[in-house]
């Protein structure tokens, strides 16, 4: 985002048309400021304002009896927030780290296929991809409570005919809610890497292919560094929101997959513990923020986007 | 008085009142719920406790509009000629004393319905309700506590005074209802699929061992395990200490050992229970009875030998209300017997009235006077219903849940019992 604003300025589309007109020029290069102010306000708004509310909420002390919370600096509600809750933080990295790979094992053949074999179905594909979009998330996974019962549509036939154990169950298991997750996150993974993959100049395949490589060889080489954007993308798109879900432990779940998520939730409804939602919410964040620092520059993500950008 | 209910309407009714409750709460109100919550804790202000109670509240003449939050499917409904929903007692209540009821049934949860209310409060902002109904636990203690609802005024509800039931009368989390009168009540104890057990379940041991209810198959109820897990183990929770409270966590962590616990419910543990995915749960009375009477399922529910839970729903006047007169009137109404009647015939929930119950048997003879057969049945056997009017002997077997007083003990609480029901 932060390229997409600052840059135009930068490098303004053309330079003013006559030396000396200087009113112009400026007036040109303001332009693209008046352009982004929404997307600023936008920003500003809806994030930074609520992002500042957090932060002055996570330093408050008080409790349930004490009349409310007062703002108090209370740094310890950090330390509480880690030390209480690593065990949740960590669980929710692992199984998000689970249905980032099986997003992309998944995504990327799909999106590959659409990309270079989907002709001219592949609007018609891609909205297949996107169809359960049209259905309220929280319904969708509610859906697959209904389905996946001990005695459901599914198991419960393969029950009667003896196919699977009596005490076997697919829900409250931390499968149920990898695969939930997975499920609902797949078209976040999907997209991106589809974006990239359709962008690749086919000819270059060819071209590969010409020079004596196979095609494992002329894909390896050739189309998945130039997709290695969408990579990133879809990966940043799946693990980020993955970890912070918490619809899925709920409903798929046991006590064994309680994700931070969960615990963020439990805090805020159920407890009213605002200091210490509001500081694990922003531990999370920082988190991932690292996270997705140290992936992006393992990945050297910059790198590949400009290839990308410049091809 | 009562008009009669047509039994399939009751049956809809019900089940949209339990479909409803346990979606809402587990997931659609939750999600809303964690943004409202949060920008509402975030824009409170830090004004402290709200005004201490004020002597004159219940001075004057009555307003003409009270504003009652509670509960979905609390409340005796009707339909009007053009297919409008009505609520009976309340139309009744506007009919004798001309003041309009503006009822909305929109809390879900005890917690978050709190918390939306709290930032009002802190900054002496009135709440905009005139009664609201809550829970005996923690945010009904904070509420009283931190001064957010009104004393009630004990000449303002006769009614109250000559027919509250006994178990309803001084209840332990508020001393002679200075603050609180209940709405409904009922039981936590134990819902049993018949199919899916092996044997009797007559205990919340039976609940840990897997001989009877296999693995991955009970369900908990979390705010409710710690007292009911006491309760089991012959400790009063009334009078427990933190030492008992590890006792019962012991009991939970043995019973989580055993492999029998499928999941730990804040809401939603019926549907598991209707599609079969758990032999037995903790449970609330009403719930699993509706099912047995209403939907002839295999299902029972199990009054634990050691004893069981008792919760009431209480009504309260917020502070800042603007109809306190109104309000405590409107309170009263429901503590005559045959108002009251009207709304437990319709919710089956635990009555805090007395003589409800003949009234519900007399209208069971007139429901078969009628040529109604069906539902004089249903009506005479909820009148039987020990759930619904328990005995003497029945209500000395429950317990009160332990009432946290101070954000110490609160903390030690959830320090002792979380864990079990979150890793």
């Amino acid at each position: 985002v932060s390229t997409t604003l600052t840059s135009p300025p930068e490098s303004g589309p053309e330079a003013p048309s006559k030396r000396g007109d200087r009113t112009l020029g400026t007036r040109r290069a303001r332009i693209p400021y008046f352009l982004a102010a929404p997307g600023i306000a936008w920003l500003g708004l809806f994030f930074l304002v609520p992002l500042a509310l957090m932060l002055v909420e996570s330093l408050k002390t008080g409790g349930l009896f004490s009349g409310g919370y007062h703002f108090n600096w209370e740094f310890s509600n950090y330390g509480d927030a880690i030390t209480k809750n690593w065990e949740y933080i960590f669980r929710s990295i692992r199984i998000s780290a689970y249905v980032t790979v099986a997003c992309l094992l998944f995504g990327y053949p799909l999106a590959y296929w659409i990309a270079f074999h989907g002709g001219r179905w592949k609007s018609q594909l891609l909205l297949l991809v996107l169809l359960p979009f049209f259905v309220s998330y929280i319904i969708r996974t509610i859906q697959w409570t209904f389905m996946l019962s001990d005695d459901g549509i599914i198991l419960g036939p393969l029950k009667s005919i003896g196919l699977l154990p009596q005490s076997y169950h697919v829900l409250a298991t931390e499968f149920a809610v990898v695969a939930g997750i997975f499920y609902s996150f797949l078209p976040f993974a999907m997209l991106p890497l589809y974006v990239s993959l359709e962008r690749i100049d086919k000819r270059l395949v060819e071209a590969a292919t010409d020079l004596y490589a196979s095609r494992v060889q002329a894909f390896l080489k050739v189309v998945l560094p130039l997709s290695l954007p969408g990579v990133f993308a879809a990966v940043v798109l799946t693990f980020v929101p993955a970890t912070g879900d918490y619809v899925n432990a709920e409903l798929l779940g046991n006590p064994g997959t309680f994700m931070v998520g969960n615990k963020i939730q439990d805090l805020f409804l159920n407890k009213n513990n605002y200091p210490e939602a509001a500081a694990l919410s922003l531990v999370l964040m920082v988190v991932m923020v690292v996270i997705a620092s140290i992936y992006a520059r393992a990945l050297g993500t910059e790198e590949a986007t400009n290839m990308a950008a410049a091809g | 008085m009562t008009e009669p209910i047509d039994p399939i309407r009751m049956r809809r009714a019900m089940h949209a009142r339990l479909t409803r409750r346990t979606f809402m709460k587990g997931t659609g109100a939750g999600i809303a719920g964690i943004s409202l919550a949060s920008i509402l804790a975030a824009c409170g202000g830090d004004n402290g406790p709200g005004a201490a109670p004020p002597t004159d509240v219940f001075k004057g003449e009555p307003g003409n509009l009270v504003h009652f939050a509670n509960w979905p499917l609390y409340m005796d409904e009707g339909e009007d000629a053009n297919g409008k929903v009505t609520y009976p007692s309340l139309d009744a209540f506007t009919k004798k004393t001309g003041i309009d009821v503006d009822y909305k049934d929109l809390i879900n949860e005890n917690a978050e319905f709190f918390g939306k209310l709290q930032p009002q409060f802190e900054a002496g902002d009135p709440t905009g309700w005139d009664i609201i109904v809550i829970t005996n636990g923690r945010h009904l203690t904070a509420l009283t506590q931190s001064g957010w609802v009104y004393e009630l005024d004990p000449a303002l509800r006769p009614n109250f005074e000559a027919n509250a039931a006994d178990f309803a009368r001084d209840p332990v989390y508020d001393a002679a209802n200075k603050h609180t009168m209940a709405w409904q009540s009922g039981i936590t104890g134990i819902g049993v699929n018949l199919d899916k057990v092996n044997g009797s379940i007559e205990s919340l041991d039976d609940l840990a061992n897997p001989d009877k209810v296999g693995t991955d198959s009970v369900g908990m109820l979390r705010e409710d395990m710690p007292n009911a897990a006491m309760i089991h183990l012959g400790i009063d929770p009334e009078a427990s200490g933190p030492d008992e409270w590890n006792e019962a966590k012991a009991w939970l962590q043995h019973q989580k050992d055993a492999g029998t616990v499928r999941k730990y419910y804040t809401q939603g543990y019926i549907d598991d229970f209707k599609v079969g995915n758990l032999a037995a749960s903790m449970a609330w009375s009403g719930d699993i009875e509706y099912y047995r009477v209403w939907e002839d399922k295999p299902y029972q529910f199990v009054f634990p030998e050691t004893g069981a839970l008792l919760w009431i729903d209480n009504m309260m006047i917020p502070v800042g209300a603007a109809n306190p007169v109104g309000a405590i009137q409107l309170m009263d109404w429901y503590y005559q017997p045959e108002i009251a009647d009207m709304l437990t015939e319709y919710v089956l929930y635990m009555t805090p009235v007395k003589g409800v119950q003949d009234l519900m048997l007399e209208n069971a003879k007139k429901y078969r006077d009628d040529g109604d057969e069906d539902t004089a049945k249903r009506t005479e056997e909820s009148a039987h219903n020990q759930y619904l009017f328990p005995s003497d002997e029945f209500l000395a077997k429950t317990r009160w849940g332990r009432n946290l007083t101070t954000d110490d003990e609160v903390e030690e609480w959830d320090a002792i019992f979380d864990p079990i029901s979150q890793s």
